[in-house]
């Protein structure tokens, strides 16, 4: 890897810091919803994001985690500040960057980039491989030494492509080295942090590795933080030394890779764990708890109220209609480990006594099996 | 044997040449057994399944060869009325895009009793009648009310039921499942998975699970066929698979998948891209990206040698494979 593209920040191969980069307190952003006739005005909101908070420190990896419609595309719109937030505050390196102006957020911009889902919609199709990683260069008035199109080729190759391939059209290129092209111009302003949403989702599975050690090659070797916006968990798991787990515009869990995928206390981190299929290498899996919810994730226009998990959740009660639960540590979690619950599960993904069947439908054919 | 598919091969023309999607895939599926055809995108898997119902589409494609056994009967021998007789009561098909394969200006209740007036004969109060129980068996909630609705008032994992349900509806033996949970949320795909399988057992139906989800597979299937560049690669009873794959190819996409014992770790990632099917190399199609090429490779299609009792592994060297 050459010399210039080595950050000053270059962290430990853990990327485990104290510093914060990038701290998000109660960030809120609600889409108002306009109807009536004649007079259209607001008549509700889709609370996509509720009341958030986030760190990510410098060189770290962050998870964000699940289902669609929980607003983890959303959070990262905010902090990349794509989107206008509603309320709450966004810190960046020291920086309140909540409501920066476009000249106040020119600085930050190009610290801040952005990996998208689509490989496809995501590049030009009318441009050429070099101008698209080119342009942030020239947007934001950068010449490296040794002039652009330098550092385009250096950057295609550290992303494995072929730097001869600087004149080619995106039409030319397979997804997985569509994705590598959009890694290669996020990288081009030696970013500190990089929101990417959902990077290996639309890839086919031998190639969604290649695009993940990539990712883990950048983050470790050029000491980049990630916020790493996924509904995949393992892919998470894998790539995050922090996750945080979020329903319906809140963070409901949040703590280090380890204590979120062993030691959940979250009834709905138990949940979506349990849910995933898991590719069966030997009998152990016969061992995990198993918990199938039924429906799906209510409306965010009208929440429930208190906890909003609490429509799908078995250990409900009166407390959770009422009253919403803090994201607190609670009692025998580590330092970090937050959680959101009046009522917590054991820290434990082992298979309980007895499975947890919401679902009506599956109780109904299990029952009909019982007899 | 329910269903047996024996050398198929299906073309496509394309302004670029040729795209050869399958290339003599044989398969079978018993009575009441689950077959999990898996691979990536462009491997075959959904045209083979849609030779089989035979909704391929013809011109581009065109099945060059082969032929699909279904309860003794060669289907592609048959003309098209009697094949639609086939389709829908004896064999039928959920797709992955509930949204888009339902049709939206239609009431969930008249598509489902569709199914009984078209092919039973039925009058529509009866067919409704009819749509409600099975709505009912799928067990979406206040199914009365809801059969007036329309596609666009459920929900995805409703929506795939109403899917589900119109499969089952006239009491099939063979369903395909292209892709059923793709589109879903992991909590609701495990709802509808679960479903899918318990209703199987309930029905003894004949499944074809398309995916390319190495999890969902796992859980279910009692088989797996592996499929490359429109060929079948490896074929094994699941457990054997997942401990102790035959082929390169299965081999790199278990390694592929992140797992709790290696995180952190750089992923095993199989190198280069699947082929074009226009040109797809000669010899062993997976040569330019296999670990274990050498020149017989190159230039010998492997068979698929029998590596068990009910086992095959289309690779030159698939002891060494087996043998880690």
């Amino acid at each position: 890897m050459s010399d210039n593209l080595t950050l000053p920040a270059q962290q430990g191969s853990t990327g485990a810091s104290t510093e914060a980069l990038l701290t998000v307190e109660g960030l809120t952003k609600h889409f108002p919803i306009y109807g009536g006739f004649p007079i259209k005005r607001k008549v509700g909101a889709v609370q996509a994001v509720d009341d958030v908070d986030l760190t990510v420190g410098v060189g770290e990896s962050v998870g964000l985690v699940g289902e669609s419609g929980c607003g983890k595309s959303t959070t990262g719109r905010l902090i990349t500040r794509l989107l206008e937030p509603t309320g709450g505050k966004i810190t960046y390196a020291g920086q309140d960057i909540t409501h920066a102006s476009r000249r106040q957020m020119a600085s930050v911009r190009s610290e801040i980039q952005m990996i998208f889902q689509d490989p496809y919609s995501s590049l030009n199709p009318r441009q050429t491989v070099g101008t698209i990683i080119k342009s942030p260069m020239e947007v934001n008035g950068i010449d490296p030494a040794g002039g652009r199109e330098k550092k385009v080729r250096e950057l295609l190759e550290l992303v494995g492509l072929n730097p001869e391939h600087y004149n080619r059209f995106p039409h030319e290129f397979s997804g997985g080295q569509r994705q590598r092209i959009g890694v290669a111009r996020a990288l081009a302003l030696n970013p500190k942090l990089i929101v990417a949403d959902e990077p290996v989702s639309a890839l086919d599975v031998s190639i969604q590795a290649q695009v993940v050690n990539l990712l883990q090659k950048v983050q470790e070797e050029l000491g980049i933080a990630f916020l790493f916006i996924a509904h995949d968990l393992a892919v998470v798991r894998h790539f995050s030394q922090r996750v945080a787990v979020m329903y319906l515009g809140k963070v409901v869990e949040v703590g280090d890779r380890d204590s979120i995928y062993n030691r959940p206390r979250h009834p709905y981190t138990h949940a979506l764990l349990s849910a995933v299929p898991e590719v069966a290498m030997d009998d152990e899996t016969e061992n995990r708890e198993r918990i199938r919810l039924a429906g799906d994730v209510p409306s965010p226009i009208m929440p429930p109220s208190g906890c909003r998990f609490r429509t799908r959740c078995w250990k409900a009660q009166d407390k959770c209609a009422t009253e919403e639960p803090p994201l607190l540590q609670i009692s025998g979690n580590r330092e970090g480990h937050l959680t959101a619950c009046h009522f917590p599960e054991d820290p434990s993904t082992e298979a309980r006594t007895e499975d947890v069947v919401l679902d009506p439908a599956l109780k109904a054919l299990e029952d009909v099996e019982k007899d | 044997m329910l269903l047996e598919v024996r050398d198929l091969h299906v073309e496509f023309r394309t302004r670029d040449g040729v795209a050869r999607a399958v290339n003599g895939v044989s398969y079978g599926v018993d009575e009441g057994e689950t077959l999990a055809v898996l691979g990536e995108s462009g491997s075959g898997k959904s045209v083979t399944a849609q030779a089989i119902m035979g909704i391929l589409d013809v011109p581009p494609g065109r099945i060059t060869g082969g032929e699909v056994v279904f309860q003794g009967r060669d289907l592609l021998k048959l003309k098209e009325d009697e094949r639609r007789k086939v389709r829908g009561a004896e064999m039928s098909m959920i797709f992955q895009d509930a949204l888009s394969s339902l049709n939206p200006v239609l009431s969930v209740g008249d598509q489902l009793g569709e199914m009984f007036t078209v092919h039973r004969g039925m009058s529509r109060k009866d067919a409704r009648a009819k749509a409600v129980e099975l709505m009912d068996r799928v067990r979406i909630p206040a199914a009365r009310e809801r059969v007036k609705q329309y596609p666009h008032q459920f929900s995805g994992g409703m929506r795939q039921r109403v899917m589900i349900a119109m499969a089952l509806a006239l009491e099939p033996a063979l369903i395909i499942a292209d892709e059923p949970t793709t589109a879903l949320d992991v909590t609701v795909q495990a709802q509808v998975m679960e479903l899918l399988a318990e209703l199987r057992r309930e029905y003894r139906m004949g499944l074809i699970l398309i995916t390319h989800d190495l999890g969902v597979v796992a859980d279910v299937a009692d088989r797996i066929a592996v499929m490359y560049a429109g060929r079948i690669v490896e074929s094994a009873p699941v457990h054997d698979i997942y401990k102790a794959p035959a082929h390169p190819y299965t081999r790199g996409l278990l390694d592929s998948v992140p797992r709790l014992d290696l995180k952190g770790r750089e992923l095993y990632a199989i190198k280069g891209l699947p082929p074009n099917l226009t040109h797809i190399p000669p010899g062993c199609a997976f040569h330019p990206r296999c670990p274990l090429a050498r020149d017989v490779c190159r230039t010998d299609e492997p068979p698929l040698h029998e590596v068990a009792d009910t086992r095959g592994s289309a690779c030159h060297f698939w002891r060494e494979c087996l043998n880690g």
